[in-house]
Order: C-alpha cells, then structure tokens, then sequence
C-alpha cells in the first residue's frame, strides 16, 4: 500500500523540489495515491480501568440504580442513545458522532482470564495474551515488527504523549517512537543551515558500494520532505480548529497533524489518564474526577473527528478507545467502585458501522462482581489489524480470532 | 543560495579504504590474519577512525594523529591493554554507581564511563553484551540489580564466555527480568532456559521442545527472594535429564557446561561479534565463522577473538569499513568525543530512549535488532535534532561542545584550517566531492561569525548519511 508514495519519491521528485513547493507538497503527495491512500489506526487508551456502567449506561435496568446508590447518573442528565443505554451526561458530542453514524459502541468486551492487578490487566491488554501476559513484544510492536521490510524507510507506528511510552508498543525489531509533539520530527536547523541542508537531501539516493548509505541517503530525503511536510501541515492548521484545552485534545492533534502530512504512519498511539494507575481508577468519589475525563475525552475525540472532516481525512481514521477493566457493578461504600472486568470499547471513524454492537452485559450475572465479556478483545484487535490496517492478525496475535462486522467495506 | 553541485566527470575518486578481493574474501586465512599497511592499502585517517569508531566510541583529533603515526597494531595494543589505571579509573565511577537511587540514574553514570573511560573498548563490549544478554531494569524495585548485572557484564566482557556465561545463569537482575525468579519441582520454568538454549548458546534451529523443558527441570531449585538468589534443594528435581546426549542427575551448572560443549555455540558467539565488530551488512561465511569458532572453543577467550576481528585484513578492507549502522549511543558519544567535551549524560540518556535505545531497557531479552531498524524517517530526524541540541551551544546541553574551540586547540586558527580540519576529524574527509562542495559553501556563504559557521558545519557533517555508518 504505501509503497505508492516511496515510488514516487523515487521516481524522481527530489525532496528540495519538494521542499520549493512548500504547503502544497503534501496535497501532491497525496493526490500520487488517490483512490489507493493508508489507513491509520489511532489507540487511545484509558488508563486505570474505565467505569463502562457510568460511560454507556444501562439507565432502564433496575440493577443499575439498585447497585448505584451514590453513583447514579440521574437519568434526565443522560444523553439516551434508545431505550436502554444513554451516555454519560458530560458525553454529548459522543451522541452527535453517535448519530451521524460516526461511532460504534461494542459492548462487553474482555476476556476470559480478567485480572484485577492493574499492571497485570493492562499488561494482557497490551501483549494481547492473556496465557503469557510476561511475554516481551506488545502486540501494537508486533504490528510493526510485521510491516517492517529491509527497504522501508518510514516509521510505522508512534506514540504521542507526555508519559513513558506504553508497553503495547515494545517491538522486537522495529523502532517506536514516543514524540510529544509533531515539532519532534521537525529537523531544526541553525541559521544559514536550510540551503545546505535541502541541497545535500535533494542528491540522489543511489550508492553504488554500500546498501546501508543507500537506504540512509533515502531515508535521510525522506525525513526532509517529511519534515517539510509537518511543518507546512502546522503552518495551515496553526488556529485552534477547536479542539478543547486538555492533554488528550492536545495529543490527538498531533494526531491528526500526523495524519495530514501524509508520512506514512498507520498506528497512533494516545493516552488519557496519565499512565501508570491512571486517573480513570476511582475507588473513592468516583463521580467528580469521573465526569471531568469523561468529558475530556468526548470533547476531544470530537474535535479531533471534527478537524480530520474538515479536510475530507476521517474515512482514512479508524480510533479504538480500551482500558485495562471496567469496574464493579456495586459501588464500594465509599462512592467509588472496584476493579472489575468486561467494558465497553467505542469505535470512531468515517467508516465504522455505527450503531451498537452486542448486547448490553447482565447486570445480575457477574464474573466477581463485573461485568461478563461475550466479545474477546482480540477479535477487536483481529478486526483493526486484517479489515482496517490490512496486517496479518494471525502473525501479531498467534491465533484467529473471529472478526467483527462492524466497517464498512 | 547554494549553486548546484558541479557535475562530476571522469573515474570515481578513489576511496581511501580498498575493497579485498572475493579470493581473499574466500580465504580465511587471509581474512583473519593481521592487516599490514602496504601501497596498495595504506595506513590512513579514515581506517584509523574505523577502528576507533567499533574499539571505542569515536575518537578525538589527538587519538586519531596517534593512531596515524603509531600504525594499526600499536594502536590495537593500546585499545586493547590501555596504559591508564583503568581499575583505578572503574572502582572510582563503581562508587558512584553504588550511590545511585535508580536505573535511570545509572543509564547516565555508564555514558560517562564511554565518554570518558581510558578504555573505551571495554565500555563498548559491556554494552555488546547488554544487548547479548539483554536485560530491562523498568521493573526492578532497586538500582542495585541492575548495577549489579552492568558490573558482572563489565567483569567478564573481555573475559571468558565459560565463567560469564555461568554468572549470567545466577544473575538475579536477568532472572527477574525473564520471569525466572521461581523454578519448582512441581512447575519448571522455561524462561531462562528458552533465551539460554536458543539465543545465549545454540541458536533458534538447534533447540528442539524437549531439549528446553529436559534443561528447565535441571534449574529447579533456584530462587530470586528479595533480589537474592537462593537455592532450595528441595525444590530441586532430581530425576535423570536427558540433554544433548547428556543423560542422568544434571544441575545448571551441567546444562551451562554441556552447553558449551556444543559446537553451536561458539559460532553463535562469533556471529554475534562479527556483526558487532565487523559487518551488518551480509552474514559471515561459515569459511570465516569456522577458525574463530575452533578458537574460542578452545578457552572461550573472549579478548582472543576480539582481538583477531580487530587486527585482521577483513577489519581494515571495504566489506567491514561503513558495514555498521551506529547506534544511537554511539552516535551521541562519538560527537561528544570528537568535540573533547562532556554534556548532561542524565539529558543524554533520555534523549537517546526517546531514539529507540533506552540503556537498562532493552527491548526484549534478544537486545537491540540494530543494523537497519536504526534506520527510518522519525529516527534519523530525531538524531538530526539531537545533534543539533548537542551542538547548537545553548540548551538543553549548554555551551558544552564547541568546533571552534577544538579546532583552535589543535592549532587550526583560521576559518580555512578550522573547516579542513573539522571535515578530517568527523568525516575524515571521506565523502563525495559534491557533498564535500557543498558542506563547504552552504557554511561559507551563510550568515554568522567563524564560531556560528563551524557549529552549522559540524551539524551537516554529523547529520550525513555517511556519518550514521560505523
């Protein structure tokens, strides 16, 4: 798929030719791929075991008020969905993407090994191996190590964000890169140095001793075009394109910024709660802390979907929200909950099916008082990685997981 | 603006290291045999910063003149045996190690050991074997593991692979880290043993199911409580084992032994070395394999072969010469050691994690894939950004390298000498004229004083694609 854009990086177009053209670089670029251009896929994980009760909830079924007595969202607050399920109130633009068809809700899913140890969870989250959560590659890392080929020179997979980079993303093989900004892949240089820079990119990227030079003098040329493209991306998009305040808003334009240069990335790793036990562990006065990240979050994937449909990008985006459990129907006596097991995950993107998928859990039928899993997570990843991504689901996660019919083909 | 780069007409330049010959390539006893400077394959700048570049981190201007007037084996016999103290030298940053409160901490007291070391080469096979053996700290409750482990990887680096081999199947730190912590009669565990048979010692095709759980229930028995190995005899299955045509009560120590009865694995060894000091771009023959095999079997003297892969005609020709990708601490080192200066190794550590090579963090037990994963868009503009904090003189690393200054050390006073002098000492002048043309226009006409001018000119030096090759 992406080696559309290297060929015609190669075919002749120097990177300073490029580099001339400025902010309309990357639209050539891309028009070089119309009809045949790389998915993305955008993880945006919430850290420390989301409450799915309180982010979809089951606002009609008696279990939820009778296990809810503090926690209770009122129901006039909620944003109904149908007659059954409403998101939490400060989710509204949740419900708009909802509506226009942009968001799918899959319910129930987990595992059946849910761990209550919040590194242990999160580390069978990340390997996607409940049988061998110690295992050494993350299976986002061994996406990447699978995409890489000897000749490739663009980087497949990033994560973005302040936090150490999480362990989904550890590869055998292949680099991953944490960046907090899209300046980091910027090539700063000091006054008087551009000219001489463009030139020595632009010189042909053919060696005839040495395959290693070859691949660096490309690789070199393309991290200058790239770099030239970021730019003129941050350039354009320097306005707020309202996105809210928040370090999820913040890293999800980064996202989208990556996703407009056209670089060639297809995974984009985000985070909010801030790692480690995140912020979405609420074992005490759940509901303040709760609503403020609730609200984050749909705030920013909203203006992150809003920002990619403005430019026509969002049927190339797939995100994948998960956390590492969900929690315990029955609060815990100090307005908060325990850890739990089955969750909601939401799918976003312009070509996701819409609508919800699965039935909501029991609410009585508990696995150690959370919810009961009918969706294995790695069939979500299996869907991601075959229909959206076009890797090979078998050789990331070691099995065939079923595939959920939830994009539009 | 820059004119285009002239055309270049008539033959190639000649490149100042010669390529041998597929005769002599087929030949070991030509490959390893020790390289003597002739007409044809002079001793020169660019073979004295190869060898500088994989027998230590780089090299300053002064190393390099050293190395060009005491020739190639003179100046293997220093990397190799160093005049300095250099116990003297270790014991001294051992007791700053003791002191250090994390991992973190301690990635940044070992770039000062490469930076400032008297002996480079053991720095740079204490972090061959980091990758060997490759063990992640991330999740030690304390530092001391870990120091622990650099120290006994730095003990035996230019040792002998028999006694490291057996420390590393008692090391706690590696034993965590693998999940080997807990090895029961009633439950073998097989990971230690899995990396130990199919990375350390045999290699992937060698190592059948059995042979692993058969070596799995000789380490029954060992314990890491509270970062201290124990033995609990008990635990220890003292049904027959059947390994490699071994058969009866076998211990580790057994397994370790028989392991390195098996011609495996040397040659695993040797395979490792001659990617690290030799060439990433093509696997060895089993031509060339074969006699450095024979040789370490014999003792497992690790300095033995090192030794051979340095001295020999296959080290000084074109095949080995830029056949390496640096990797990112030997990229930052080797500017910090051809600039004479010492930065923030705390700022360093981070920054080259954030280049994929995370010291302490491996990212599995197979270390760093290297060679051309280094290579990709976001890692090379991560290392021009890095480079350029490094050398811009302000921060995050402060006025710390200077071109100027060390260029006016070396008695180069004018912006003429100084620009010759810079391209002699980064890239020792070997790059194609058109570049060299255009390193030296792009700097001379742009704005600045000589100090601004040599900074942007050792940037573009260091930013080359011919610079990111060992």
């Amino acid at each position: 798929m992406s080696h559309t854009r290297r060929d015609f990086l190669k075919a002749g177009l120097g990177a300073s030719a490029l580099l001339s053209l400025g902010p309309v670089a990357p639209r050539i670029l891309a028009a070089s791929r119309a009809g045949n251009r790389d998915t993305v896929l955008v993880v945006l994980q919430l850290s420390g075991g989301n409450d799915g009760l309180n982010t979809v909830v089951p606002y009609t079924d008696d279990a939820y008020a009778r296990n809810r007595k503090t926690l209770r969202l009122p129901t006039a607050d909620l944003h109904k969905i149908d007659e059954h399920v409403a998101f939490h109130p400060r989710m509204e633009p949740f419900l708009r993407l909802y509506r226009e068809g942009h968001l799918s809700i899959l319910h129930g899913v987990g595992h059946p090994k849910p761990d209550q140890s919040h590194d242990r969870a999160m580390r069978i989250w990340h390997t996607a191996d409940p049988e061998r959560p110690e295992r050494q590659t993350g299976w986002l890392g061994r996406a990447a190590d699978h995409a890489w080929k000897p000749s490739a020179v663009e980087t497949t997979a990033v994560f973005v964000g302040p936090i150490v980079r999480p362990f989904a993303l550890n590869a055998a093989h292949a680099t991953v890169p944490r960046i907090r900004t899209a300046q980091d892949l910027i090539m700063r240089t000091m006054p008087g140095e551009n000219a001489g820079q463009h030139a020595l990119a632009d010189r042909a990227a053919t060696s005839p001793d040495s395959d290693l030079l070859a691949l660096l003098r490309q690789a070199t040329q393309t991290a200058h075009a790239q770099s030239k493209q970021i730019e003129a991306v941050i350039e354009a998009n320097a306005g707020s394109r309202g996105y809210p305040s928040s370090g999820l808003a913040r890293d999800l334009r980064t996202a989208a910024h990556l996703i407009r240069a056209d670089i060639g990335i297809r995974v984009i790793f985000v985070e909010i709660g801030g790692g480690g036990i995140g912020g979405f562990d609420n074992h005490a006065n759940q509901l303040g802390n709760h609503c403020a990240l609730l609200g984050q979050l749909a705030e920013a994937v909203s203006a992150f979907v809003g920002d990619l449909q403005r430019d026509k990008l969002l049927d190339r985006v797939l995100l994948m929200t998960f956390s590492e459990f969900g929690r315990t129907v029955k609060e815990n006596g100090r307005r908060g909950t325990g850890h739990g097991a089955a969750a909601p995950v939401f799918l976003v993107g312009g070509k996701v099916k819409g609508g919800r998928v699965g039935p909501h859990p029991s609410l009585t039928d508990l696995d150690n008082g959370g919810l009961k899993f009918h969706t294995d997570f790695r069939q979500v990843y299996a869907t991601v990685l075959d229909r959206w991504l076009g890797f090979d689901s078998y050789a990331v996660l070691g099995s065939r997981f079923q595939s959920l019919n939830v994009l539009k083909t | 603006m820059v004119s285009s780069p002239a055309k270049v007409t008539g033959p190639p330049p000649s490149r100042p290291v010669s390529l041998a010959s597929p005769d002599q390539l087929a030949d070991p006893a030509w490959a390893w045999a020790a390289y003597e400077p002739s007409a044809a394959r002079p001793w020169n700048i660019a073979l004295a910063a190869h060898l500088h570049r994989r027998a230590a981190f780089g090299a300053s201007w002064q190393q390099l003149q050293q190395a060009l007037s005491d020739g190639p084996q003179r100046t293997i016999d220093r990397l190799l045996r160093p005049q300095a103290d250099v116990d003297i030298y270790n014991r001294t940053q051992d007791d700053y190690e003791d002191a250090v409160r994390s991992v973190n901490e301690l990635r940044a007291w070992w770039l000062r050991r490469m930076i400032e070391s008297p002996h480079p080469l053991l720095e740079k096979m204490t972090l061959f074997w980091h990758s060997y053996f490759a063990t992640n700290g991330g999740a030690f409750n304390q530092a001391g593991l870990m120091t622990n482990h650099l120290r006994l990887l730095r003990r035996h680096a230019l040792g002998s692979f028999a006694p490291l081999l057996q420390d590393i199947s008692r090391d706690p730190a590696l034993l965590v880290w693998l999940g080997a912590d807990a090895n029961r009669k009633a439950a073998p565990n097989d990971s230690f043993v899995r990396p130990l048979l199919e990375t350390f010692t045999l290699g992937p095709g060698h190592v059948s199911t059995e042979d692993i759980q058969e070596a799995a229930r000789a380490f029954t028995g060992w314990f890491v409580f509270r970062d201290q190995l124990r033995y609990i005899p008990r635990e220890h299955d003292e049904k027959p084992v059947r390994l490699l045509g071994r058969e009866g009560h076998v211990t580790g120590d057994d397994v370790i032994k028989t392991l390195l009865d098996q011609q495996a694995t040397p040659r695993t060894v040797v395979r490792r070395l001659y990617r690290w000091l030799i060439s990433e771009q093509d696997e060895p023959s089993e031509t060339l394999v074969a006699p450095l095999a024979a040789t370490l079997a014999e003792d497992y003297n690790i300095a033995a072969v090192v030794e051979t892969m340095l001295r020999s005609n296959l080290f000084f020709s074109g095949q080995s010469y830029r056949a390496r990708v640096k990797c990112p601490v030997e990229f930052a080192v080797g500017i910090v050691t051809a600039m004479e200066g010492m930065v923030s190794t705390t700022q360093l550590a981070q920054d080259l994690a954030e280049l994929g090579q995370d010291l302490c963090h491996p990212p599995t037990v197979e270390g760093w894939a290297g060679g051309r994963h280094w290579i990709d868009s976001a890692a090379l503009a991560q290392r021009h950004n890095l480079a350029l904090a490094l050398l811009q003189g302000d921060k995050p690393y402060g006025n710390k390298l200077d071109p100027w200054a060390v260029a006016q050390r070396h008695e180069q006073a004018s912006l003429e000498s100084a620009t010759q002098f810079l391209l002699k000492l980064l890239v020792q002048d070997d790059v194609d004229p058109d570049v060299r043309d255009v390193l030296l226009e792009a700097a001379r006409d742009a704005e600045g004083d000589t100090p601004t001018f040599l900074r942007r000119l050792a940037h573009m030096a260091v930013t080359l694609p011919e610079y990111q090759l060992a």
